[in-house]
């Protein structure tokens, strides 16, 4: 069947550039597909030069309103690296405690917000709430958990004030973690619920597959979000020391964003890749729910990356419980903060909830930063799209414009991308 | 909880684009309220949606675009404003505080009370600090938030 296509799907995302998805076909011959993509937000590395390592923190938090605990970890992780700090196995396991707590509200929101809606043929979340009002209050509950749980060990409902280098600012008490131990019990059976609504619409996610580099954190035995080697299913872990090793940043002509590469021409990062490299470190709830959607290690499906994103979900409130288990075991002990700047380079790297996430930083004897680089996994994951959008279009191109351009925003929500999340504003006109 | 929640919102990493948080952390700074609760949403704004659950009232404070001279402030109603964002619902990332308002509308935790200060910006852009237009007149501000309270 001959086929023509002509879409154009404009983002505006004011200072940053545009998002866009554009396509032109006819005759059944596609002429053009591109995602087009604008630079991220890289405007911190030039904020954070002359700037004390103290204060590194505080600047990269605001790089994103949903990531603000991943960047902040990525940048503590890299001071630590470069003045040579070691934390404190309880530091250590509190910092993942919230961590997982940033994970848990982004999975909630991208299931709940972004793909619930297609599957159930809504244009958005807010007439879901008349036609599945179950659904958008699991979603909300779990959303507001993690909410919570942030504001409770960062200090602060977004861009958390407690992580400083070298350990915490404040520790959470025993009687707290037994709150929240009770908490995330609690909310098992809504993850449960969630587990099952997207289930039952697991059917709707196009069955189209794409072999790819998987990319991101491992370390044996566990599912990592925080600890480990830049993993890959192509080759050899890389030491995070390493990262620009692996994702050969190069300028494409289609975008001002710097896109990534390692063993191909793209890769990918997100859940679907955690669970690519990580699936057989699943606790045992998590792996209960990844069998449910049969969902196997080694998919090349990329819309599946929503059901990955479902069961890491169960996954990290099941080793948070863990987790407090075990600091209660051990008890809460007081601990000083006491920090002396050197000079030094170091890189961390922390799993963001669509991605791993690299950043490095060089600082003078004072403890001033004198280099910034941060890679995030929006950007690694540029190409990847592209390659999908190249796959996918020819196999659907007979669909009719307005479901190849659905299946196209869907296939870009999967992922999630940051490409406008420096700025926030109303634009509005007065009625 | 307080009945009343001032909820500020933007990136005070791009200039204006912050002036709802630095209006809250003005507003911190005065010391802790008697009816009111400050929260920095920073530029999530799905926060703000647990952050008026179950208040009497929420007073939203924030940059926008209404066509304005920089630096008018101007008190609204999410109803007297309609949104001129362009938003594909690619990505978390892009947000509509008009939406969210509109969520907690439809699953019935909204404030019976929102208002809305929006603050005309002169520039959005990378810098830590506000323009000349704006921060001659953040002390202004804060005096009409205090007194929505």
């Amino acid at each position: 069947m001959a086929s023509k296509l002509d879409i154009n799907v404009h983002h505006v995302t004011r200072v940053e550039g545009h998002g866009n998805i554009v396509v032109r076909a006819s005759d059944g011959r596609v002429e053009r597909v591109e995602w087009q993509v604008p630079e991220a937000p890289r405007f911190f590395e030039a904020m954070v030069r002359g700037r004390s390592y103290e204060d590194i923190q505080t600047i990269v938090s605001r790089i994103c309103g949903i990531c603000s605990v991943t960047h902040s970890f990525a940048a503590i992780k890299a001071i630590e690296d470069a003045m040579g700090l070691q934390v404190s196995e309880q530091v250590d396991k509190i910092r993942m405690l919230l961590h997982y707590s940033e994970q848990l509200e982004s999975h909630a929101l991208h299931v709940g917000y972004l793909v619930a809606p297609d599957l159930l043929g809504q244009k958005s979340v807010v007439p879901l709430v008349a036609s599945h009002p179950d659904v958008v209050k699991t979603v909300i509950k779990l959303h507001r958990t993690g909410n919570q749980w942030m504001e409770d060990l960062g200090g602060r409902m977004t861009h958390p004030i407690t992580i400083k280098p070298g350990g915490l600012s404040k520790l959470p008490t025993e009687a707290y973690l037994r709150e929240l131990k009770a908490t995330l019990t609690g909310i098992v059976p809504d993850l449960k619920t969630l587990a099952s609504v997207v289930l039952s619409l697991a059917g709707k996610l196009p069955a189209f597959e794409r072999p790819t580099e998987y990319v991101g954190l491992v370390q044996p035995g566990h599912y990592s979000f925080y600890h480990g080697d830049i993993g890959t299913t192509d080759g050899k872990p890389l030491p995070v020391g390493q990262f620009e090793a692996a994702v050969n940043e190069y300028v494409s002509p289609q975008s001002t964003a710097k896109w990534c590469k390692w063993h191909r021409d793209a890769y990918m990062v997100g859940a679907l890749a955690r669970y690519n490299l990580n699936a057989d470190n699943l606790h045992p709830l998590a792996k209960e729910t990844a069998k449910l959607f049969n969902l196997k290690k080694g998919c090349t499906n990329p819309y599946m990356n929503s059901v990955a994103q479902v069961i890491e979900s169960v996954q990290v409130v099941e080793d948070s419980l863990l987790i407090i288990d075990d600091l209660l075991t051990r008890g809460i002990k007081p601990e000083t903060l006491k920090v002396t700047p050197r000079e030094g380079e170091g890189a961390g790297a922390v799993e963001a909830p669509r991605g791993i996430l690299f950043h490095r930083y060089s600082f003078d004897k004072k403890g001033n930063c004198v280099k910034a680089n941060c890679c995030i996994p929006t950007n690694q994951n540029h190409a990847n799209i592209q390659k999908d959008f190249e796959a996918l279009v020819p196999q659907i191109m007979d669909r009719g414009q307005d479901e190849v351009r659905l299946l196209m925003e869907m296939l870009v929500r999967a992922y999630d991308p940051c490409i406008s999340c420096s700025t926030h504003y109303l634009n509005v006109d007065f009625v | 909880m307080k009945q009343v929640v001032v909820i500020g919102l933007g990136n005070p990493l791009m200039s204006d684009e912050g002036i709802g948080v630095r209006v809250v952390q003005a507003l911190e700074a005065e010391g802790v309220h008697s009816r009111a609760d400050f929260v920095d949403a920073g530029t999530s704004g799905m926060n703000a949606l647990h952050a008026m659950a179950g208040r009497a009232k929420a007073i939203l404070v924030d940059c926008a675009k209404m066509r304005a001279e920089p630096g008018t402030l101007r008190r609204f109603g999410p109803d007297q404003v309609v949104s001129r964002k362009e938003l594909p619902g690619f990505s978390l990332h892009e947000g509509d505080l008009l939406n969210t308002i509109e969520l907690s509308r439809r699953i019935g935790e909204c404030p019976a009370e929102v208002v809305i200060f929006g603050i005309e910006p002169a520039r959005v852009e990378m810098g830590e600090s506000l323009s000349p237009a704006l921060a001659s007149r953040l002390g202004e501000y804060v005096e009409a938030v205090k007194a929505e309270i």
